[in-house]
């Protein structure tokens, strides 16, 4: 990864500025709004796809954008929580909030537990720390006999989402779909007002020059292993959905493939955006089904993908459109 | 103020400092020098809180802070530069600045918006307009000439308004004309700001210093005011060798 361009993008100021990027999101927001209106029913369970898989992209660029901790882990917490989703609703609760409760507090618990060791690793040591723990997960789910083993755990129920005087039935996929994109809508606009804050301008002062902040009088430690707790939380929203969009889930969701795969749709999107990994979500997603379609090598592709926008457009779509000026 | 009693910090078989012990008086100037592996840094890693002591204690003001992480240091007051310009460089000069002033003024208030936050963006801009680099604010930091940021690395020291202020080599790198006017800021820092600095700059720490402390193979070989430290023969000895202090 080169990391000169990637460290001289603009974090929290372009969170806050308003202009052009600021008119993009509410745009991509009606579009996503009308899309079902002119999508069959595959597109639209690949939009549900693209967003959740989006999520985890978000949570790449939280860590990657601000704090420039580049995690090779971020699976980990999509595949926990895709699986006690799945056991869930296999075998305890129908109740969709306790689930996402249950949910938000394990995966709260395993990332301050792992994160409290891997942030304290620099660079490299850090990729390769989340790499190892979210390949031992995987490992351990494929070998556990309660948990499926290498078939994953299958016949999920679907359920419908309790509010008050009404139940949205996540079974009909339109439905589905617009919950999921309030979901992810919600989620990014949360990540956004929580980095346009002093807390985020002391990431990216962190992703700057780590060693120059102790001596303005700021402790590194807590305000990294704050930034991933929220990206685990971010990429546990996709795995929070994603069993119900298949039915199933399979030790695969822990993998590198899925880890990898978001780190190159937020350099698609634009690294330190926020929005630009969700919409690299889009692009790498529908790539990858558009060619998945035709050749078995569509991670070759992925693969050329990643190079080509590391060499020639490491700020990402986004990138091109915004002013290069620091905060 | 600042007092050091007692410090040791060995590197193996290297004594880097032994026995240290001096005060530098609140609101004045004071400097340290000596020759090249005196023991300097070492002191000053100690003092920031980047290194831990062997034995030995360090006191802001009243306040044993032997030990203490550098964070806990810059929220007790104490604000350094260094010897390599250490700066935010992807960031704006005024963002530099307001990190910093944001760490004293807004320290409880992480999660408020930040364009709401108006006291640490008012007083960076004050901050740079006293340096006289206000019209840099915007400017990348990696932009900046080498004495604009020297500047800058004193201004982010200054905006959250320490008590003790540690310079580690403020002139190093800087054409004799931009070394008199970093001379000149620094000894309008007298009164507001208690001052230990390291220099190479003899001249300079004469003409600004109200105490000199001099090192020598991490000892103190003197302490007391530029004109007796001109005067002493034991300085003399330790910069240019054992003949010259006997003459």
């Amino acid at each position: 990864m080169p990391t000169a361009p990637l460290t001289r993008t603009v974090p929290w100021a372009a969170v806050t500025r308003r202009g052009v990027l600021g008119w993009i999101g509410p745009g991509l927001l009606v579009l996503a709004l009308l899309f079902p209106a002119a999508a069959g029913a595959f597109y639209l369970r690949l939009a549900i796809e693209a967003l959740l898989l989006g999520a985890i992209a978000l949570s790449v660029d939280i860590l990657l954008g601000f704090a420039g901790l580049l995690s090779l882990g971020q699976a980990m917490y999509f595949g926990l929580a895709a699986y006690l989703t799945a056991l869930c609703y296999l075998h305890l609760t129908q109740s969709f909030w306790l689930v996402a409760a249950i949910v938000i507090a394990a995966v709260a618990l395993v990332a301050v537990l792992l994160g409290a060791v891997a942030i304290r690793a620099k660079g490299v040591y850090f990729a390769l720390i989340t790499f190892g723990a979210a390949e031992i997960a995987g490992k351990v789910v494929h070998n556990t006999r309660a948990l499926g083993g290498s078939d994953g755990l299958i016949g999920i129920p679907v359920p419908s989402i309790g509010l008050p005087g009404f139940a949205l039935p996540l079974r009909n996929d339109l439905v589905f779909y617009y919950v999921v994109l309030v979901a992810v809508t919600l989620a990014f606009i949360g990540v956004r007002r929580l980095l346009a804050t002093p807390f985020g301008s002391v990431l990216s002062a962190i992703r700057d020059n780590a060693i120059r902040v102790p001596y303005l009088g700021y402790n590194p430690f807590w305000y990294k292993l704050v930034a991933y707790l929220i990206a685990a939380e971010v990429a546990a929203l996709g795995g929070l959905f994603y069993p119900l969009l298949r039915g199933f889930v399979g030790p695969d969701l822990f993998g590198f493939d899925i880890s990898t795969q978001s780190v190159v749709m937020a350099l698609v999107g634009g690294i330190g955006t926020l929005i630009g990994p969700l919409v690299g979500g889009v692009v790498v997603t529908l790539l990858q089904s558009v060619l998945g379609s035709y050749t078995e090598r569509h991670l070759f592709v992925l693969g050329l993908v990643f190079i080509l926008f590391v060499r020639f457009l490491p700020g990402g779509l986004f990138g091109l459109l915004r002013r290069d000026e620091p905060p | 103020m600042i007092e050091v009693r007692g410090l040791c910090k060995s590197f193996g078989a290297l004594h880097a400092v032994s026995d240290l012990e001096f005060t530098a008086p609140e609101g004045r100037i004071t400097s340290i020098i000596g020759p090249n592996g005196a023991g300097k840094s070492t002191l000053f890693n100690l003092i920031a809180g980047t290194l831990a002591p062997d034995a030995g204690r360090i006191v802001l003001g009243g306040r044993d802070v032997t030990g203490l992480p550098a964070y806990e240091l810059a929220r007790l007051g104490l604000a350094r530069s260094f010897q390599i310009t250490n700066l935010f460089f992807g960031l704006s000069a005024l963002e530099n600045v307001r990190l910093a002033a944001q760490a004293h003024e807004a320290r409880r208030r992480f999660f408020s918006r930040l364009e709401r936050l108006a006291a640490p963006a008012e007083r960076a801009r004050a901050v740079l307009a006293e340096f006289g680099i206000a019209e840099l604010a915007g400017e990348p930091v990696a932009n900046l000439s080498h004495g604009d940021q020297r500047r800058l690395e004193i201004a982010v020291c200054m905006a959250s308004r320490p008590r003790v202020l540690l310079l580690d080599e403020p002139t190093q790198g800087m054409s004799p004309a931009e070394t008199l006017a970093i001379d000149q800021l620094i000894k309008s820092l007298t009164g507001r700001v208690t001052v230990l600095m390291v220099e190479h700059d003899v001249d300079l720490v004469m003409s600004i210093s109200d105490q000199v402390i001099v090192m020598h193979q991490g000892q103190k070989l003197f302490a007391g005011p530029p004109d007796q430290a001109r005067n002493s023969s034991a300085v003399r000895g330790a910069y240019l060798g054992a003949d010259h202090a006997a003459a």
